[in-house]
């Protein structure tokens, strides 16, 4: 038998105490985190993401899904950009490339900004007050669908329709040695700051070509830069070693690969075996009981502000007939959205989701209550008054699992009222350049909105009229309602957001009331990594752009 | 004897000669039909899964008497919020956690629900059916174009033989499964326009004529063989010499030589034509949805393997058996026909 000497009762005291130390200090961590992430984390390390499909663009000018844009959020850095926090406050604005929040005139038609000194992009190019206006040209150009953002620049309009690339937008003014841009609007627009922190003003070199950049994106500065670009296939996101802005960390990690599969089995599977690091889609229904039990640790689900929707083009038949809008909403069980997502949406009849700015509900929803079930009979003599009964036409969806189960939900509806309609399927990262394609035809279709910037203006521009174009639109019902119209101008005239909250409800209320849309809720998304992964302290969910990958770090 | 890299054939004496060298002699008066329907007769198993198949097809066919009258659902109609009565007490159809009901051994939902609702014992047969559909109709084109291509330039050879063969070739270069799914993506988006004739992109015919086009070199080869080896023959020279022209000889001499070929070929044909039909629909290159066919269906249950494994058991299981019973038949066909004979497919 051993014994122990004063020297090693010593050693064990000593080690005891720093156990202790180490058990206290972790438990400081703790308390002073956020609820998961944007902690300190270990640096370096690579590790892959999977995509269910792949970003419909790399060039910042265009890309607009979800994916590419919880990607390039930390690639491509605007003027202005969002703070790096889970709650409320990620929704505020902060500086980005810009040294300051922009100084704006007192009849809100003036924005002065200035560039900070010494930025360079990732291909050594330093960063320059001119380049915002390329920026801006290079989304007319692109047609990325957020041109009707940045039509409030004096100017602007006429650049697009002027197709002359290289003219001047007037209304913005760059001056190269001193960093000032000053961006002068035809009227005052609330959402203005907003949209300069939006992805498509991600600054990128003048010397980027105006047209679209996906197989090799242009330079940027921000915590990743895209590394090697497989097309449809894969990406890299590698880390800028480079990047120095305060109040924006730095990637913890080297690398990102991000993989496209299209089986969230797969997905989950690999996240669970550690194949792969983190799914950016919600873990399907067949294995959520099992994550939720076994990986609770390192899965965490969170409600987001988002709208679901089935657009009706009101510019053809049969949906030009506002009864057989009618018709369609009283058809429409949320309740089917419930099931498909696994649990993970929240039904309800607003187009504007809950937690933004003028969200009202609407009680009790003119087409009956969304956790009820749904009115059919109504709806079938609605589309026999119409005369529209026995139509044939498709209903587009994107092959992206659960959405496409909606689709065939929506047509095998659409069939049980009256019309014989049957799914088409579309690729999901070209689906909504071809439903905004206003050549595709698509008449009704899947639809879903998450917010640019948290404003109620990101998700009603959808239904303003003059957003309507005839490629890449992003208003699938093609609604041009003048009164719907008014309401929106008048509330985005206004500077204080709060204060026009009235006016987008009314907005809200009319595109309800009036069957203009079939929004059925909003959905729940999750976050699940692999053991790899510190979920503890290295998983910041942001409120507009979700996963943030510059905050992953490995244990 | 003509030998060939896939199919090795020794087949059964030319009707215009040649009885005495048949090695299995018949009794005097016994013709080679007769005697392949005896030597049919005897093989008990192949019988029972011939039958099995007729069996399978004769279900499939029923199926709208099913839907109407036993389940009182369509293939396609969703059931996804509904509730059904289960020993008393209301059952959601799907949970809300997404899982959907498993069989319930009565009329409805016999076979359980799939994640949309849909009634999966009704879309089992909806879904044999179309998956039989295609591959008759399939393995039909096949045989058509194949037997076509393969006398022309069997009996023709020179330039004829070299064009015909070299497009063979390079539809043979192609692993199946990828030309297939290249040309039903490519046709199932766009459909098909020959002249005033559209097909669109989710019709049943555009699998059919994939599957058709791709299985062609498998079976025009073969048959190519066969009619180069008959075209020297006595009897074929003796046609010729009476002044018959190539068209009378091709299809009154020759072409009665390979029909034992052909009816060997053809249930393998089909059994491939289904498989091919399920792995296209599988990855969403053959039939679209929200149309069933075993392909799809199987598709659909993956996704749900751990919690509702019946919805890709089942349509499996019928996949086997249907393939299964066809190719057990066909060897026996191909036993009753010529003994000798080892006709396969290979690719």
């Amino acid at each position: 038998m051993l014994k122990m000497g004063n020297l090693g009762r010593r050693a064990v005291a000593l080690t005891l105490a720093a156990l202790a130390m180490l058990v206290i200090a972790s438990c400081g961590d703790d308390d002073e985190g956020d609820g998961g992430g944007g902690g300190e984390g270990r640096k370096g390390g690579s590790i892959t993401i999977t995509y269910s499909s792949y970003v419909d663009h790399l060039d910042p000018s265009a890309a607009y899904t979800v994916e590419a844009w919880q990607a390039l959020w930390n690639v491509y850095t605007p003027l202005l950009t969002y703070q790096r926090a889970e709650d409320a406050s990620g929704n505020e604005l902060m500086p980005g490339i810009a040294e300051s929040l922009p100084e704006i005139s007192e009849d809100g038609k003036t924005y002065r900004l200035k560039v900070r000194k010494g930025l360079k992009y990732s291909d050594g190019t330093p960063i320059r007050a001119s380049d915002f206006e390329h920026v801006v040209k290079r989304i007319y150009n692109n047609e990325g669908g957020g041109e009707s953002y940045f039509d409030p620049i004096v100017g602007a309009p006429e650049y697009a329709e002027s197709d002359q690339p290289d003219s001047d937008i007037r209304g913005i003014e760059a001056n190269d040695q001193t960093g000032e841009i000053t961006i002068r609007l035809s009227e005052a627009n609330s959402t203005f700051s907003n949209v300069l922190a939006t992805n498509f003003a991600g600054m990128v070199p003048q010397k980027t070509p105006l047209d679209l950049q996906d197989s090799k994106p242009p330079a940027s500065y921000g915590p990743f830069k895209i590394g090697q670009v497989v097309p449809n296939r894969s990406f890299e996101l590698v880390k800028n070693a480079d990047f120095n802005l305060p109040d924006i960390p730095p990637a913890n990690l080297d690398k990102v690969t991000v993989r496209q599969n299209k089986s969230l089995q797969q997905q989950t599977q690999d996240v669970i075996s550690g194949e792969t690091d983190y799914m950016q889609e919600t873990v399907p229904p067949d294995l959520l009981p099992e994550v939720k039990s076994k990986y609770k640790d390192r899965y965490e689900e969170h409600t987001v502000s988002s709208t679901y929707y089935f657009f009706m083009d009101h510019k053809s038949e049969p949906f030009n007939d506002e009864r057989v809008r009618q018709a369609a909403n009283y058809a429409l069980d949320s309740s089917a959205a419930v099931r498909i997502y696994g649990g993970l949406f929240t039904p309800g009849c607003n187009f504007l989701p809950d937690g933004l700015v003028g969200y009202e509900k609407i009680d009790p929803c003119p087409w009956g209550d969304p956790n009820e079930p749904p009115d059919l009979e109504r709806a079938r003599q609605l589309v026999q008054e119409s005369g529209k009964a026995g139509m044939e036409f498709e209903v587009y969806g994107n092959d992206e699992e659960p959405s496409r189960r909606l689709t065939e939900y929506w047509s095998d509806t659409l069939n049980k009222i009256g019309f014989r309609t049957r799914p088409e399927i579309i690729e999901a990262s070209v689906y909504f350049d071809t439903i905004g394609n206003t050549k595709t035809g698509a008449k009704t279709g899947f639809a879903n909105w998450f917010p640019d910037f948290p404003h109620p203006y990101t998700y009603l521009f959808l239904t303003e009229g003059k957003t309507i174009q005839p490629v890449r639109n992003q208003n699938y019902s093609r609604l041009d309602d003048p009164e719907i119209d008014r309401l929106i101008q008048e509330a985005l005239r206004e500077p204080d957001v709060e204060a026009a909250a009235d006016q987008w409800a009314e907005a809200d209320r009319r595109i309800v009331e009036g069957a203009h849309e079939a929004p059925y809720g909003q959905r729940k998304l999750s976050t699940f990594v692999s053991e790899r992964i510190d979920f503890e302290n290295c998983t910041l969910f942001h409120p507009l752009y979700y996963d943030d990958y510059a905050s992953f770090c490995l244990k | 004897m003509a030998t060939d890299p896939v199919t090795e054939f020794s087949l059964d004496v030319p009707r215009s000669a040649e009885h005495g060298e048949a090695r299995d002699a018949p009794p005097a008066g016994t013709g080679p039909w007769r005697l392949a329907a005896r030597r049919m007769r005897r093989n008990k198993v192949a019988l029972a899964f011939g039958a099995l198949f007729v069996l399978i097809v004769l279900v499939c066919a029923a199926a709208p008497l099913w839907a109407n009258q036993v389940a009182h659902t369509g293939p396609n109609t969703n059931h996804i919020a509904d509730t059904i009565e289960l020993d008393g007490e209301e059952t959601q159809v799907v949970s809300f956690g997404g899982i959907p009901i498993g069989p319930t051994w009565e009329g409805r939902f016999f076979l359980g629900a799939d994640r949309n609702g849909r009634d999966t014992m009704v879309r089992l047969l909806y879904g044999g059916r179309n998956s039989l559909i295609i591959g008759l109709s399939a393995a039909l084109i096949t045989t058509l174009l194949a037997v076509l291509v393969g006398l022309l330039a069997g009996y023709f050879r020179g330039w004829v033989d070299g064009v015909i063969s070299r497009i063979l070739d390079i539809i043979w270069a192609y692993p199946v499964i990828l030309l297939g799914v290249a040309l039903g993506v490519a046709l199932a988006v766009g459909g098909l326009q020959i002249g005033p004739i559209t097909i669109s992109g989710n019709s049943l015919a555009i699998p059919i004529l994939v599957i058709a086009l791709v299985y062609v070199p498998y079976m025009a080869r073969p048959i190519r063989g066969q009619v180069l080896s008959l075209r020297e023959k006595e009897f074929v020279e003796a046609a010729r010499a009476q002044g018959a022209g190539p068209v009378r000889i091709i299809f009154s001499e020759i072409l009665p030589n390979v029909a034992s070929t052909i009816i060997v070929f053809f249930p393998l044909m089909v059994a491939n034509a289904i498989l091919l039909e399920a792995a296209l629909s599988f990855l969403g290159a053959g039939v679209q949805e929200p149309e069933p066919s075993w392909g799809t269906m199987i598709s659909d249950g993956v996704d749900l393997l751990i919690t509702a494994e019946h919805l890709a058991i089942v349509p499996g299981l019928m996949l086997v058996l249907t393939v299964l019973s066809l190719n057990v038949f066909g060897d026996g066909a191909r036993d009753a026909l010529d003994p000798r004979a080892k006709v396969r497919l290979e690719h």
